[in-house]
Formats: structure tokens, sequence, C-alpha cells
């Protein structure tokens, strides 16, 4: 399995966009902490792994809630999120008002 | 019932990165001056390894692997041969008495299982929510007060 940093950018962006929800991410994420423990992940590019990794445990576990249909982050502690994790890789990702929920 | 005896319920995941890396059976083409990493004392048959004992050797054999990956938000060894990797908290702002959330990855130096679990944290760090996974993907929650008396499930 190869994993770039690009793809984990999508990830962000379309759960943030309403194209993907955020209990897909988590199983995407999921996907790849499986492959992970295999030892055969390859990052793209090899350099970036750290940001990879971080934004991969970033969207495992995405889908938190504290109470049936309540999830624990809101889109802004998402977006921040994204940023903290891998940083401004062309960020483009409208920011509104919604609450996640 | 208490935040470990759920834990200790949950189903552990196999490790599924064990590698021989003995190669005993590999002919030596020469030899080298091979010294060790670091030195650490020996164990005595029988002895119980206390948790300072087992952070000593998960320091030198499975620190790379696990604290690199799992454990940026720090470790713990347990009594039970077990050391726990704990992700970074990842804040919300908008959850009332909750901080956040952060995956805790738990290795058995005994078996070489695995198993990990997302938890959320009040601001004043006591667990108030983990969520273990089971192999067929059900997801749920367990809760807890701020005393670490469990609430219920959903």
């Amino acid at each position: 399995m190869e994993v770039g940093l690009q793809a984990v950018l999508r990830v962000f962006e379309d759960v943030l966009n309403g194209r993907m929800l955020r209990e897909q991410a988590d199983r995407w994420a999921h996907a790849v902490v499986q492959e992970e423990e295999t030892g055969v992940v390859t990052y793209s590019p090899p350099r970036e792994r750290a940001r990879i990794w971080a934004g991969v445990m970033y969207l495992y576990g995405i889908d938190m809630m504290t109470a049936p249909n309540a999830y624990l982050h809101s889109d802004d502690d998402i977006r921040r999120g994204m940023i903290a994790s891998i940083g401004m890789v062309g960020v483009a990702v409208p920011k509104d008002a919604s609450t996640g929920t | 019932m208490t935040i470990d005896d759920l834990r200790s319920d949950m189903d552990a995941a196999s490790l599924g990165a064990c590698h021989d890396l003995g190669a005993a059976t590999e002919p030596q083409g020469f030899a080298a001056a091979v010294g060790p990493l670091r030195q650490i004392p020996p164990t005595q048959a029988n002895q119980p390894l206390s948790p300072e004992r087992l952070r000593q050797i998960d320091r030198v054999f499975f620190g790379p692997f696990f604290r690199d990956k799992y454990g940026s938000g720090g470790d713990r060894a347990l009594k039970n041969h077990r050391i726990r990797y704990y992700g970074p908290v990842q804040p919300a702002s908008d959850a009332g008495e909750l901080i956040g959330r952060r995956y805790v990855h738990e290795f058995d130096t005994v078996t070489g299982l695995t198993r990990g679990w997302h938890e959320t944290l009040d601001w004043m760090g006591n667990v108030r929510q983990i969520r273990p996974e089971r192999h067929d993907g059900i997801k749920r929650y367990y809760q807890f007060d701020g005393d670490g008396r469990y609430k219920g499930s959903w």
C-alpha cells in the first residue's frame, strides 16, 4: 500500500467539504494503520513520512462522538488538526460555520 | 467496573509484524565485531518484571517500533508486562468538559499482541470515554464519570 501526502490531504478536504463521511475517513485511516502493522506501507514522498503518519493518525478516530449523533470535533477542530498534522499543502478548503454534527 | 477492567476484556489483535530477527540458520560469512546497542542488566529466571524494568527493556528493544508511531504523547509501563503508548491529544474546542481525544496503543511484551482504542479526556485529564473496536468493525463507547466510575455504554 502506498500512502501519499496528497491522498491524506484529499481525505481531510473531502470530510470538510462533505464529500466523505467521517466514518469513512476513519475506516480509510484504519486500513492504513492495519497495513502499517505488517510493515508494507510506503510513503510518498518518503521524506514526508512523519507528516503523512500524523495526518493518518488524526483521521483515525475522527468520527469519535460524545453522544449518539454528536461528533466530538467541530469542522474548525478538523481544519486546525489538518494544519497541525500535515501542514499547509495547497489547502483549498472553504471555511464554513457547520458544526459537523 | 473500572476502565482497566474494560480494557482487560477487550479483544487483543495480533501483532502481525513479528519478524524473525535471529536468522540462526544463516551461515556467517565473516566475523564482525558487533557490540550491543545499549547495555541493560540481565534478568534472573522467574523474576517478575517491575514496571521500571519493563520500561528499561522497552527503551532498548521495542521503543523504536511503537514509540515513534504511537507514543508521541508519552508511554507507560504497566505491572502486567504491558506498555501503553499514548498519541497526542487531538483537541476539541466545543465539547464541554471534554478536552479532546487520543489513540492508545498497548503492547503485551509477553505475548507480543497489541491492541488499541480511542479515548476522550476531560480538562482534568480523566478518561471519560473509551472506544475499542471489535474485529468485525463494530464500535462501542464506554463512558465514565470524573471519578473513573463506569456510567454505561452505547
